[in-house]
C-alpha cells in the first residue's frame, strides 16, 4: 500500500481495501477487467474463500494499516458456492457493522455488498461509488496504527 | 458486618454440608468474606470446616460457574451457588460445551441485587464501619452514629438493570424465588450514545479506552470467555499488538464485545471486573440492542436449548448494510 497515496500534498487518494468471495465478486472483478471496464485503482481487491470466512479482524486490521474504507462483496444471498455462508456473513457482519459505528466509525467506511460473477459492470460502479464516497469523507484515521502513520 | 439473614445462610449450609459429607459433590462453589466487610470473594469448599467460611450477603458479586472451566478440571462433581446471573452464564457454558451437566450440581439462590461499596461509602462518608439490612432498609453504620436508607438507591448498576434474579436453571431451589424484574434503563446509555455524531462517539471511546491497561481482567472474569487460547494471546497472527495506543485499545474492545454477538449473557461481571472502570456493558449491549432489533428477541442464557442469533440465519434476514 502505497502511502503516497494518502498524502494531503500530492492530493488526496483514498486507499479501499475489499475483501471479495472467490466465487462471485472476486470472479465479478475478473469479468469486469476482461471486459476492459475500468474502476479506480485506489482499491485493492483481497480474495477470500467465501464472505462467511471474513473474521472482522480482517477489517480493523485493513483500518488499523492504512485504510480509508472497507468493502466486504459476496454471493447474493442464496447463491452462495457454500450454501449459507452469506447468510450468515449477513447477520454477523451487520452486527458487526453497527458495532463499528457505535465505536465513532462513518457509516460509509464499512459496506458490504452482493456481486455476481456475471456483474462485472456491477462490481466496477460499486468501487466507482465507494471511492468517490470515501473522497468526499476524507482521510480515516480512526484506529489507524500510530506507527503506520509514521512511515512517510 | 454485613451479614443479610443468618437463617438463609444456615439452610443453605445444611443443604450443601450435607451434599459433600455424602459424595453428592466433591467440591463446593461459594463466597467467604474477602479482605474487607464489603468483598465476598470466591469459597472453594472440600471439607465441612471450609464451609464455617461460607457466605451469603449483599456482596456476593463473584459469578461463581466461570470457576468451573478450572474445577472441573480436577473434580468428579461441582456443587455451584447460583445466582440469576450465576445460573445464565452456567447455561452459556454448556451452550459452548464447556461443562457437563451431570458432573454440576446447582443450588439456586434468587438474588435480592448486589451491593455497591462506591454508592454506600459516597452516602455515608469513608467512615463507613458496615452495613445492617432489614426488610429493604439498609443501616449505614459509621463513628459519629447510624443511618437509614433505601436498599434500592445503593445496588450495582448491573443488577438495577438486571431481568433475572431467580435461577433459570438449578438442581435444587434453596430460597423463595422472586419472578422477573422490570429494567427500563437496560438500553437507555446505549441509546444515548446512538444519539451523537460519529465523531464525538469516537472521542468518547477514545477517552474511555485510553484507561484500558490491558489486563484482561475482564475477559477472566467474563463466562462467554471461555477460549482455549484467546486472540490476544495468540502468536501466529498476532492480532492483538502490545503497544498502548487508541488503535490497539479499539481492537481490542471491539473483538472482546462482537465475540459476545448472541452470546452475552449480559451479567456485567467485565465491567465489575475492570480496574478502571471502563463502561464495557455499553459495548456488550449495544450488540444485544441491534441483534434483537434486526433478528428478534432473544436472551442469551436463558435457554440453552435455543440456538444464538449468530449461528443460525433465515432467507429473508434484514441487513445493516444499505443494499439488502
Ligand atoms: S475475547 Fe474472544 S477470543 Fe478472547 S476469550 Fe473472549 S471470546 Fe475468546
Ligand atoms: S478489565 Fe478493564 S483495564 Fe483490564 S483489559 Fe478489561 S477493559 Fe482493560
Ligand atoms: S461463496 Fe460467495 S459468499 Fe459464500
Amino acid at each position: 500500500m502505497s502511502t503516497a497515496l494518502n498524502d494531503k500534498t500530492t492530493g488526496y487518494e483514498p486507499l479501499i481495501v475489499a475483501f471479495c468471495c472467490n466465487w462471485c465478486s472476486y470472479a465479478g472483478g475478473d469479468l469486469a477487467g476482461t471486459s476492459r471496464m475500468s474502476y479506480p485503482a485506489n482499491v485493492r481487491v483481497i480474495r477470500v474463500p467465501c464472505c462467511g470466512r471474513m473474521n472482522p479482524m480482517f477489517v480493523l486490521r485493513a483500518f488499523q494499516r492504512g485504510a480509508d474504507g472497507v468493502l466486504v462483496a459476496g454471493c447474493h444471498p442464496g447463491d452462495c458456492h457454500y450454501s449459507t455462508g452469506n447468510y450468515h456473513g449477513r447477520r454477523r457482519l451487520s452486527a458487526f457493522k453497527r458495532l463499528v459505528e457505535f465505536a465513532g466509525f462513518e457509516p460509509e467506511r464499512f459496506e458490504v455488498r452482493w456481486i455476481s460473477s456475471s456483474e462485472g459492470d456491477k462490481f466496477a460502479e460499486e468501487m466507482e461509488q465507494m471511492t468517490a464516497k470515501i473522497k468526499a469523507l476524507g482521510p480515516n484515521r480512526k484506529m489507524r496504527d500510530a506507527r503506520w502513520q509514521s512511515v512517510t | 458486618m454485613a451479614e443479610r439473614n443468618l437463617e438463609q445462610l444456615e439452610k443453605i449450609r445444611e443443604v450443601v454440608s450435607q451434599d459433600l459429607l455424602s459424595g453428592r459433590i466433591e467440591l463446593l462453589l461459594g463466597w467467604e468474606k474477602g479482605h474487607y466487610w464489603w468483598q465476598s470473594r470466591p469459597l472453594f469448599a472440600r471439607s465441612k470446616d471450609d464451609l464455617a467460611k461460607l457466605t451469603w450477603d449483599s456482596f456476593c458479586a463473584v459469578n461463581l460457574s466461570r470457576y468451573l472451566l478450572e474445577e472441573l478440571k480436577d473434580h468428579q462433581k461441582v456443587g455451584v451457588l447460583v445466582k440469576g446471573c450465576d445460573s445464565r452464564a452456567f447455561n452459556r457454558l454448556l451452550q459452548d460445551n464447556m461443562v457437563e451437566r451431570d458432573r454440576v450440581v446447582l443450588y439456586g439462590l434468587p438474588c435480592p441485587g448486589i451491593l455497591d461499596y462506591k454508592l454506600l461509602a459516597a452516602e455515608a462518608g469513608p467512615e463507613l464501619k458496615g452495613i445492617a439490612e432489614e426488610n429493604g432498609k439498609i443501616v449505614l453504620k459509621t463513628a459519629s452514629g447510624e443511618v437509614e436508607v433505601k436498599r434500592d438507591q445503593f445496588l450495582m448498576a448491573k443488577c438495577r438493570e438486571c431481568l433475572y434474579p431467580d435461577p433459570v436453571v438449578y438442581d435444587q431451589m434453596l430460597l423463595e424465588p422472586q419472578g422477573k424484574k422490570e429494567a427500563p434503563e437496560r438500553f437507555k446509555a446505549v441509546d444515548e450514545l446512538e444519539t451523537l455524531t460519529p465523531e464525538e462517539r469516537f472521542a468518547y471511546w477514545e477517552k474511555e479506552l485510553s484507561r484500558c491497561l490491558r489486563c484482561y481482567a475482564c475477559r477472566q472474569a467474563c463466562p462467554y470467555c471461555s477460549c482455549r487460547e484467546c486472540f490476544v494471546e495468540q502468536e501466529n497472527p498476532r492480532w492483538q499488538g502490545r503497544a498502548y495506543q487508541p488503535s490497539e485499545n479499539f481492537l481490542f474492545h471491539l473483538v472482546r464485545a462482537y465475540h459476545g454477538a448472541g452470546r452475552c449473557i449480559d451479567c456485567g461481571e467485565c465491567q465489575r471486573a475492570c480496574p478502571v472502570d471502563i463502561p464495557l456493558q455499553e459495548l456488550n449491549r449495544k450488540l444485544i440492542k441491534d441483534i434483537n432489533e434486526l433478528y428478534g428477541d432473544y436472551e442469551a442464557g436463558l435457554d440453552a436449548e435455543l440456538e444464538p442469533p449468530l449461528l443460525t440465519y433465515r432467507p429473508d434476514d434484514p441487513a445493516a448494510f444499505s443494499e439488502k
